[in-house]
């Protein structure tokens, strides 16, 4: 059985179709990664598995309850850490996971339990008592987790958890997901972080409101660019206006300092280099999600 | 899935609780602001006018018109002086150094011992409307004790007593109107950037995503406000009784529970309010606009509900602070049984529990997924 499964969900705001169309389905103990632009429907999508929205029509299931069913089963079987963090930063950490505990009906002795567990987990080493607001941006992300993962979820949602955070409390929050998902839960995250979604097992690509691609990173690369890449170093840049329609090219695209170009038949290239004095340095290369995620998602070559 | 669970309601009331006791501007508001405004309007607001500036003009200088000015001067509402040397009468009033002038013709003495009218012109500053109307009032009392001192034999008297507010102090009229007032709008106020806020800071998407029921959202937060309320009004209820003097005639039980009847409706509207607005700016405008404006003007804190006009009588009916306002200068001043206040104790009822049930449907649909 699917830990999350979504079948032909549509979401509409008055004229306005936010999730169009979209079916996938998440296995338990992967990471899944949702990547798009902003608008692409991703926090909608969530919302949806989370029981927070009806869809307009289609079907999704989290662990096999179906989200338009049993709310509370819904609810108990996933976590949620939104895009602004929930936490309140008036009151203690302590006093945020009580709150949460409280919601949830848990008792004194497994909200005890879950919070050693959970302090553990993040290596949280403070009193429990500091409030929110004091502590830094990260470690705030960190506790933000541990309070959507204080019922136990066996799914966790978690939409944009890195986003403003230092690179290194990122890779930290990282380390965490995989123990999330080698503990076996499942973990449905976005990024806007390309390199963030390399560590996913499969990427889920929106745009519009449809998914247009889903496939492990590697396996998108493949498919997005069958011919890999070719890599011109910078230098003079006059061979880049001598690129046409017959040249069997893309237009190059800025990589960094350097430029990226597609094939569009085989030894395009080589035929167009050979024909190209003082052509700076070049080689074939790898795409990177980066060129994956501009081609597909934002329609350049 | 659809119940009322207390717990929930719980940890709502706590965690709401402790985001008050953490902000001192919430605090501010409740405790020291209400203080405040009592202290000021009981002190600032008097209705009662004494020492009015005016000047006496004696033109007949007898014996009877040294009394009729030592009458007046003893009445403490008028400070009675001679025009300055060389300065008309007029001039004074021209100038504002005093609100009226009182001339005594001559042939006052003559006439009074004739049994004939004997007359005394009052020139009064008509710019001052509030002033001049309080001392027309005063007149008849003037006339009606001098009269009393000098005519013979002295005429028939009116003996006016003042039940409930024997001095007929505007204070004691004032100051449980205000606790009415600051109330009203502090709750309204508090509450109203409860919800607002949640939705502002993104921490609603939390609450929404645990089992928590809007029933549960909407009592957990009305709670400890009622509890803030309450303290409020203990605040008020000792400045009254210790600096002003207020009575109290009213029986505690009757009171608390009015304040009860009467906390709830107002602290909905303040819920109601963030549950439409989700946006702090917008809900304290409405709360301003919904809170502060009717309660000042047509809880008949200052204009008297029955002298408004009629369509006002009617539509007031449902604003709480009009039944409070009435409740508390009862409970203060005259000390009705709660049979007497059936009309108000329905009424806060009926708006309290239309006010829930209002924010509790807009806040399902809200929340429905």
């Amino acid at each position: 059985m699917p830990a999350v499964e979504a079948r032909g969900l549509v979401v509409r705001f008055g004229d306005f179709t936010a999730v169009d169309r979209v079916s996938f389905s998440v296995e338990p103990g992967e990471i899944f990664g949702f990547l798009g632009a902003n608008g692409a429907g991703k926090t909608t999508t969530i919302r949806v598995l989370c029981g927070l929205l009806h869809p307009s029509a289609g079907q999704a299931w989290v662990d096999g309850v179906p989200v338009e069913g049993d709310l509370k089963a819904v609810k108990a079987r996933v976590g949620y850490m939104t895009q602004r963090s929930t936490l309140y930063a008036d009151l203690s950490v302590d006093e945020n996971l009580a709150f949460q505990a409280g919601l949830r009906g848990m008792s004194a002795a497994d909200l005890a339990r879950r919070r050693g567990e959970l302090f553990s987990l993040i290596g949280f080493a403070g009193s429990g008592h500091e409030l929110v607001q004091s502590l830094p941006g990260g470690l705030r992300q960190q506790v933000s987790l541990a309070q959507a993962l204080l019922h136990d979820p066996r799914i966790v949602f978690l939409d944009e958890p890195t986003a403003g955070v230092a690179p290194e409390a990122r890779a930290r929050f990282w380390s965490l997901i995989r123990r999330l998902a080698g503990e076996g839960r499942t973990v449905f995250v976005t990024t806007h972080y390309m390199d963030e979604a390399e560590q996913c097992g499969r990427i889920a690509l929106m745009r519009d409101g449809k998914l247009i691609a889903l496939d492990s990173p590697l396996g998108l690369k493949g498919s997005t660019y069958p011919r890999g890449l070719v890599e011109v170093d910078p230098g003079a840049g006059d061979w880049r206006t001598r690129i046409s329609a017959e040249s069997g090219l893309s237009q190059p695209r800025p990589h960094g300092l350097r430029w990226h170009l597609e094939e569009q038949r085989e030894g395009a290239w080589e035929a167009f280099a050979a024909a190209q004095p003082g052509l700076p340095p070049w080689r074939r290369s790898l795409p990177t999600l980066e060129d994956v995620f501009l081609k597909l998602v934002e329609g350049r070559p | 899935m659809r119940r009322f669970a207390p717990r929930r309601a719980w940890a709502i009331a706590r965690k709401e609780w402790r985001h008050i006791l953490r902000d001192p501007f919430t605090l501010g508001m409740a405790l020291i602001m209400p203080a405040l405004m009592v202290v000021y309007f009981g002190y600032a607001i008097d209705f009662d006018m004494k020492g009015i500036r005016a000047l006496l003009v004696d033109r007949d200088h007898t014996p009877a018109s040294r009394e009729f000015s030592r009458v007046m001067s003893a009445s403490g509402f008028v400070a009675l002086e001679a025009p300055a040397p060389g300065e008309g009468p007029m001039q004074a009033l021209d100038l504002g150094r005093a609100k009226a002038v009182f001339t005594v013709q001559p042939g006052f003495a003559r006439s009074l011992a004739q049994g004939l009218q004997a007359t005394v012109d009052v020139d009064m500053d008509g710019s001052d409307n509030q002033t001049a109307t309080t001392l027309s009032a005063y007149l008849a009392g003037f006339q009606q004790a001098a009269s009393s001192r000098l005519a013979q034999p002295p005429p028939p008297a009116l003996r006016a007593r003042y039940l409930f507010n024997p001095e007929l102090s505007s204070r004691f009229f004032i100051v449980p109107a205000m606790l009415a007032l600051v109330l009203a709008i502090l709750c309204v106020l508090l509450t109203a950037m409860t919800v607002a806020r949640e939705w502002e800071t993104g921490s609603m998407e939390l609450l929404l995503g645990t089992p928590a029921q809007p029933l549960d959202i909407i009592l957990g937060k009305l709670l400890p406000y009622l509890g803030l309320g309450l303290a409020t009004v203990a605040v008020v209820y000792a400045l009254a009784r210790t600096v002003f003097g207020l009575p109290f005639a009213g029986s505690h039980l009757t009171f608390l529970l009015a304040l009860l009847l009467f906390l709830i409706p107002c602290l909905s509207q303040g819920l109601l309010i963030s549950v439409v607005a989700r946006q702090q700016v917008v809900a304290m405008q409405l709360a301003m606009l919904t809170g502060m404006l009717p309660n000042f003007m047509l809880s008949g804190f200052i204009f008297p509900v029955e002298s408004m006009p009629r369509f006002f009588q009617v539509a007031t009916m449902i604003l709480p602070g009009r039944w409070f306002v009435l409740i508390c200068r009862d409970a203060f001043l005259k000390g009705s049984g709660p049979l007497d206040l059936a009309l108000p104790f329905l009424m806060l009822g009926l708006t309290g529990a239309l006010l829930i049930s209002a924010s509790l449907a807009r806040f399902h649909k809200d929340l429905e997924p």
